[in-house]
């Protein structure tokens, strides 16, 4: 498959962006942990379509955008993006940090995208427990609590094996940062979005892993409740990087959802 | 030289290894080992031991704030300033300070600071400070912000200070329609603004371009004489004169009739150089808190933390200074020679340093310091 990279300016913003596969356009937007390209399940997905993976301002390689306030800019951001990029109404896949973004924009513009995937959203508070603290904790003690069982991982040495460069610690820190001018307070939900929800009638898919200890699964199903038209698939023995933990499961039902 | 009296109204009044048992004593370690009766009779205390110092002779009394830990329960400096404004009579009350990033309503933090200032008959000096991580977290106010939101408030409480009301704030992060203050400072324009800084080099220009007192804490020489030149630079660029009064330096004291005695009662100071400052790095430095250089020089500036020196170390190193009255003011006319600061401030007491021991070096510091260090 032939995998490239663009620079495509939003508002004078340059996205770094990640481009691949065939078939129609499908959004991805990535979560807190910055833009990791075509790990294993999306090279899956982008078989059958299209992927744009546009990293966040803020993140990676793309622009600085201190200016933003919260996940509605971004929103309204990628948005805009899909009409700088040229996509028409493609389908929307956000995970975590982008799956909260992926459901603002989906309130703000249902006719905007075609159907929907949450993965592990942020975005509701949940009506039990909590949304963990991820500033409060090291990076360290996060990449051990993002998964199950990194055991069963397949790419975890690839993603995670060896201690990052001096660049990467860098980016690193501006991932964080930027979350934190996104999400620090309310902390990683928007009170308001679930008056909004109702409104996009996308056929939605929510995916979730049971033992998510960063957004409790009870968000899924509140997601599900909200969302008119969504369908929840919990997947056991699962941690909150679904698409990385279990990416053979998770590229099949994406696929076949979006089918 | 002037001296100033410090306490950080510690509450160290629960079994060590309790405290141990989490990863910080701040913020983790839980509230039951708060002890009401002993709070009530310790903030009795302590204040008795600010009048003293009034008493006795010290240019100033520094006051401090933070939140949720056991090395500090003074959790509101306007409030003791206003309690001290009542209790003292003639020493400076020197805030140091407000912490201005997580402060919501900079329009009433001028009129608490200007209220202090009326009843004490002018002898406020208006710290202002951007606070550890900690208190980011106390006030769940966001870290990225924090060099932002202090300078919009200290542009606000200005404003408040010196512009005539009603007038209209409408900032990035301060928002006031109607702002007309009933409650103005004494001192005219303003209190004296002061600074302190531990390695934002930043911090230092800033306060060097508007000709704030600035104040290194437990940094060694050569950092401080850094800090200063940083201070210079911004002093420079608006063509301002540095005299030994913009400069001041803190360090840890205690003074006994006894070398002994005094090197006995000043390993209390042990405590807020390891045990009190313990705890993961993003509680302490949450997420975009510091900028680049500001991380940079913190590492030059602490190429070992203070919590990884001796006792012994620290004494010889000028951190903690502990001694007869005359050694004392000899190593007070050190720091003085080295830095040529005009305010040296004293951490004057600490962790479980007993009343009669801490009266006793309050005592010998204005019957002999003082007035031996007075022409410096």
């Amino acid at each position: 498959m032939k995998i490239r990279e663009e620079t495509i300016s939003v508002g004078g913003l340059a996205v770094h962006t990640w481009i691949g596969g065939q078939g129609d356009p499908l959004l991805v937007l990535h979560g807190a942990g910055g833009n990791r390209g075509f790990t294993r399940s999306l090279t899956q997905i982008a078989e059958r379509y299209t992927v744009w993976a546009p990293t966040h301002p803020g993140f990676g390689q793309s622009g600085d955008a201190e200016w933003m306030e919260g996940v509605a800019d971004l929103a309204r951001f990628h948005l805009w993006f899909i009409e700088a990029a040229g996509l028409r109404r493609p389908h929307l896949l956000g995970a975590s940090l982008g799956g909260w973004t992926a459901a603002e924009m989906a309130a703000m513009s249902p006719g905007a995208i075609d159907k929907l995937v949450l993965v592990s959203a942020a975005g509701l508070k949940p009506e039990r427990g909590e949304i963990l603290d991820v500033f409060f904790h090291s990076p360290a003690e996060l990449r051990e609590l993002n998964v199950y069982d990194k055991t069963t991982i397949p790419e975890w040495d690839e993603l995670f094996g060896r201690a990052p460069t001096p660049a990467e610690l860098e980016i690193a820190e501006r991932n964080r940062e930027m979350t934190a001018r996104l999400g620090w307070k309310p902390y990683m939900h928007n009170p308001t979005l679930e008056r909004f929800l109702p409104r996009v009638t996308n056929r939605a898919l929510i995916v979730w892993g049971r033992e998510d200890r960063i957004v409790p699964v009870v968000c899924g199903e509140q997601y599900r409740r909200l969302l008119p038209n969504a369908t929840l698939t919990v997947l056991d023995t699962c941690g909150h990087l679904v698409a990385i933990e279990q990416p053979d499961t998770f590229a099949r039902i994406v696929t076949e959802f979006l089918a | 030289m002037k001296l100033y009296y410090f306490s950080e109204m510690p509450h160290h009044e629960y079994p060590d290894a309790e405290g141990d048992k989490y990863p910080s004593l701040r913020l983790a370690f839980p509230n039951r080992f708060f002890d009401r009766g002993k709070a009530a009779a310790n903030y009795q205390r302590y204040l008795t031991e600010y009048e003293f110092a009034d008493q006795v002779g010290y240019d100033g009394l520094m006051i401090n704030e933070h939140h949720s830990t056991p090395s500090c329960v003074d959790v509101g400096v306007n409030m003791t300033a206003a309690v001290l404004a009542r209790t003292t009579t003639r020493a400076k009350i020197l805030l140091l300070g407000n912490i201005l990033p997580i402060e919501d309503n900079p329009v009433r933090m001028a009129e608490q600071i200007a209220m202090a200032d009326l009843i004490s008959g002018g002898r406020v000096l208006s710290g202002f400070v951007r606070g550890v991580g900690v208190e980011q977290w106390w006030a769940n106010a966001n870290p990225v912000h924090n060099r932002e939101r202090f300078e919009e408030c200290h542009d606000l409480i200005l404003k408040c200070w010196t512009d005539p009301g009603p007038f209209r704030w409408e900032g990035k992060h301060y928002h006031f329609r109607h702002v007309n203050p009933w409650c103005l400072p004494l001192q005219q324009p303003h209190p004296p603004i002061w600074i302190p800084g531990t390695a934002s080099p930043e911090t230092a220009v800033w306060a060097g371009r508007r000709g704030y007192t600035y104040v290194p804490f437990l940094v060694p020489f050569d950092i401080a004489r850094e800090l200063f030149e940083f201070y210079r630079q911004g002093a420079a660029e608006v063509g301002r004169t540095v005299t030994a009064d913009n400069l001041g330096f803190l360090i840890c004291a205690v003074t006994a009739d006894t070398r002994a005695k005094a090197l006995e009662a000043g390993r209390h100071f042990v405590w807020r150089m390891g045990p009190t400052l313990r705890g993961p790095i993003e509680w302490f430095q949450p997420v975009g808190m510091r900028s680049k250089a500001g991380k940079q020089f913190a590492l030059k500036a602490r190429p070992r933390s203070l919590a990884q020196m001796s006792y012994d170390e620290l004494v010889a190193e000028h951190f903690i200074i502990a001694g007869e009255p005359a050694e004392v003011a000899d190593r007070f006319a050190l720091v003085h020679q080295k830095l040529g600061c005009g305010h040296l401030l004293l951490e004057a007491q600490e962790s479980r340093m007993d009343h009669p021991t801490t009266m006793r070096s309050i005592e010998l510091m204005g019957a002999k310091v003082i007035p031996a260090i007075a022409k410096l």
